[in-house]
């Protein structure tokens, strides 16, 4: 499997706060890659570094052979990493279509020349419609954001990374706070798009969908990667139920 | 047309025009903005001095227009840093720091104001209504410019600007970048605006510039409606023409409008014609089927 992402000694702190510390992974083409980890394990952060949000205070993040870390959030947007945020970030005024429509034109943005280009062409209508349709959300493309459920915005975020056509996709958290009903949408989606090839990183704390969705998964505990591989590897792993249940206590 | 009238529709048009660029800047980009008439008075003073030194007025005009798109760029450098309430108290801060200069600097006429050499047009001193149809030409190539901004991605940047800057930017937009450009836009048709309001007065003082009137082009905003065309165009019309109209109560001119604004704050935020507002509701319940209807009985 061909490498997209790789992170090699990646440390970000927070004056004392090691958030993460010393981290090296990789992501690789195809795969659903599930991020897991007690509160406060670095599992945002992480996000956060990768996507631009936080200049990392060390470490590299190399993307298809080339380093990136420390681009902007928008310039890592371009470069083919899209993300969904664990608290929604709908644009309430517009519509869920004008949502998807301006994530669409990510390559768009380019200043006072965007001035003369126009966005609704028939063309990003088409490829908007599709990515409607694929999430759900073709029946209510003319409500306004602010006007849709948590579990609808969560679908929006997914639907606005995906018009991005990026090379990874990750996701923070889709399923929190969502009715069991929701959260049995949100994996069918997951799964969808794992069935078309996409390269997907997931931080869920519903260790059971995170089991059932994903090939691999990383555990965190204060910033360190404490177990790789196979959800069953990884189930087992003692390490990862201590970070979980805490220590056994020796006599 | 009696002279008086045309005086009034001057005004308004001049405040349209201000209106306008202001919303851009408010209405699209969804920044704070307290301090427009500053850059109203940059355009005028900047025409007026080089018109006076003999540079012929197109030139300074357009001289004016980059001047204070340039110093607007600043504004929108400083809005990098500050936002909401912080950005507000600041550039209410540049207005009353611009008004100072204009009114102590010798190069501004100091406090005794500034005369403005007049415009000749074809030979002749350009009256009131030469200055009428320049503006109103202004006002509709400035609609238009607005009209293909909301149709291209520039305007869905600003859209998601306003919305929320860490979703634009997960979508790739640079919102530093169009920061600044809004604030470009708005500033330098305020600053062309100002060029143009010199040359009609022949004669400016800073008080025309002072943070009263940039409340009262975000007044003609918000009552209006942010974020649309015709908002601030109707915010501009009642409120450039309350004046006139309310000339009677001239005492209690302040307390009616301010009064207004308060009003129209806590029932109509989004103001007389904005989205969903009490007006455009009833215009789309009951003048839109009307009108169709109409058009269906004659095409039968």
């Amino acid at each position: 499997m061909r490498e997209i992402v790789r992170i090699e000694g990646l440390k970000m702190y927070f004056g004392g706060l090691k958030a993460i510390d010393n981290l090296d992974m990789s992501i690789y083409e195809h795969e659903t890659l599930g991020i897991i980890g007690p509160n406060g394990a670095g599992k945002t952060t992480l996000f956060n570094v990768i996507c631009g949000v936080y200049k990392p205070t060390d470490g590299k993040i190399i993307l298809n052979g080339q380093e990136v870390q420390g681009s902007p959030p928008y310039e890592m947007a371009r470069k083919g990493i899209a993300r969904t945020f664990q608290i929604s970030k709908p644009l309430y005024d517009l519509t869920i279509l004008d949502n998807v429509v301006a994530a669409s034109g990510i390559h768009e943005y380019t200043g006072i020349r965007s001035f003369f280009k126009k966005s609704h062409t028939k063309e990003v209508l088409e490829k908007v419609h599709d990515i409607l349709e694929l999430v759900g959300l073709s029946e209510i493309e003319h409500k306004k954001a602010r006007e849709v459920s948590l579990g609808y915005l969560r679908r929006l975020e997914i639907a606005r990374a995906l018009a991005t056509e990026p090379q990874l996709l990750m996701l923070d958290e889709p399923c929190a706070g969502l009715s069991n009903f929701a959260i049995n949408e949100i994996t069918e989606l997951v799964l969808k798009l794992k069935e078309q090839g996409k390269t997907i990183v997931l931080i869920e704390h519903n260790l059971p969908i995170t089991m059932k969705v994903c090939d691999r998964i990383i555990v965190l505990n204060y910033g360190q990667k404490i177990a790789e591989g196979t959800p069953e590897k990884v189930q087992n792993d003692k390490k990862v139920i201590e970070a979980y249940l805490g220590e056994e206590d020796e006599d | 047309m009696g002279n008086y009238l045309i005086t009034v529709a001057v005004n308004i048009a001049v405040f349209s025009l201000l209106a306008l660029s202001l919303n851009i800047i408010i209405g699209y980009a969804g920044q704070s903005m307290m301090g427009h008439a500053a850059f109203f008075g940059i355009g005028a003073y900047t025409a007026a001095i080089l018109t006076n030194k003999g540079v012929n007025f197109w030139l300074a005009l357009l001289v004016a227009l980059v001047i204070s798109g340039t110093l607007g760029a600043i504004i929108g450098v400083i809005s990098l840093r500050l936002r909401d309430d912080f950005l507000a108290i600041t550039t209410i801060g540049i207005n009353f720091v611009l008004v100072a200069m204009f009114q102590n600097m010798k190069l501004f006429g100091g406090s005794l104001g500034m005369a403005v050499k007049p415009l000749i047009l074809f030979g002749k001193r350009a009256t009131a209504i030469h200055f009428l149809i320049i503006l109103l030409i202004l006002i509709l190539l400035v609609c238009m410019l607005i009209r293909k901004m909301n149709r291209s991605w520039f305007g869905l940047a600003l859209a998601s600007l306003r919305g929320d800057e860490g979703a634009a930017q997960s979508f790739g937009v640079n919102t530093s970048q169009y920061k600044i450009l809004a604030f470009i836009i708005g500033t330098s048709i305020a600053g062309l605006t100002g060029g143009i309001y010199a040359h009609r007065m022949t004669f400016i003082f800073s008080s025309s510039f002072a943070f009263v009137v940039s409340i009262s082009i975000l007044s003609m905003v918000v009552v209006g409606g942010v974020g649309t065309i015709r908002g601030p165009l109707v915010g501009a019309i009642l409120l450039g023409a309350a004046p006139e109209l309310l000339r009677f109560a001239d005492d209690y001119r302040m307390i009616l409008y301010g009064g207004v604004i308060v009003l129209m704050m806590r029932f109509q935020p989004q103001g007389l014609l904005g989205e969903n507002s009490f007006v455009m509701n009833k215009i789309e319940k009951y003048i839109i089927p009307l009108l169709k209807r109409k058009g269906g009985e004659s095409n039968a």
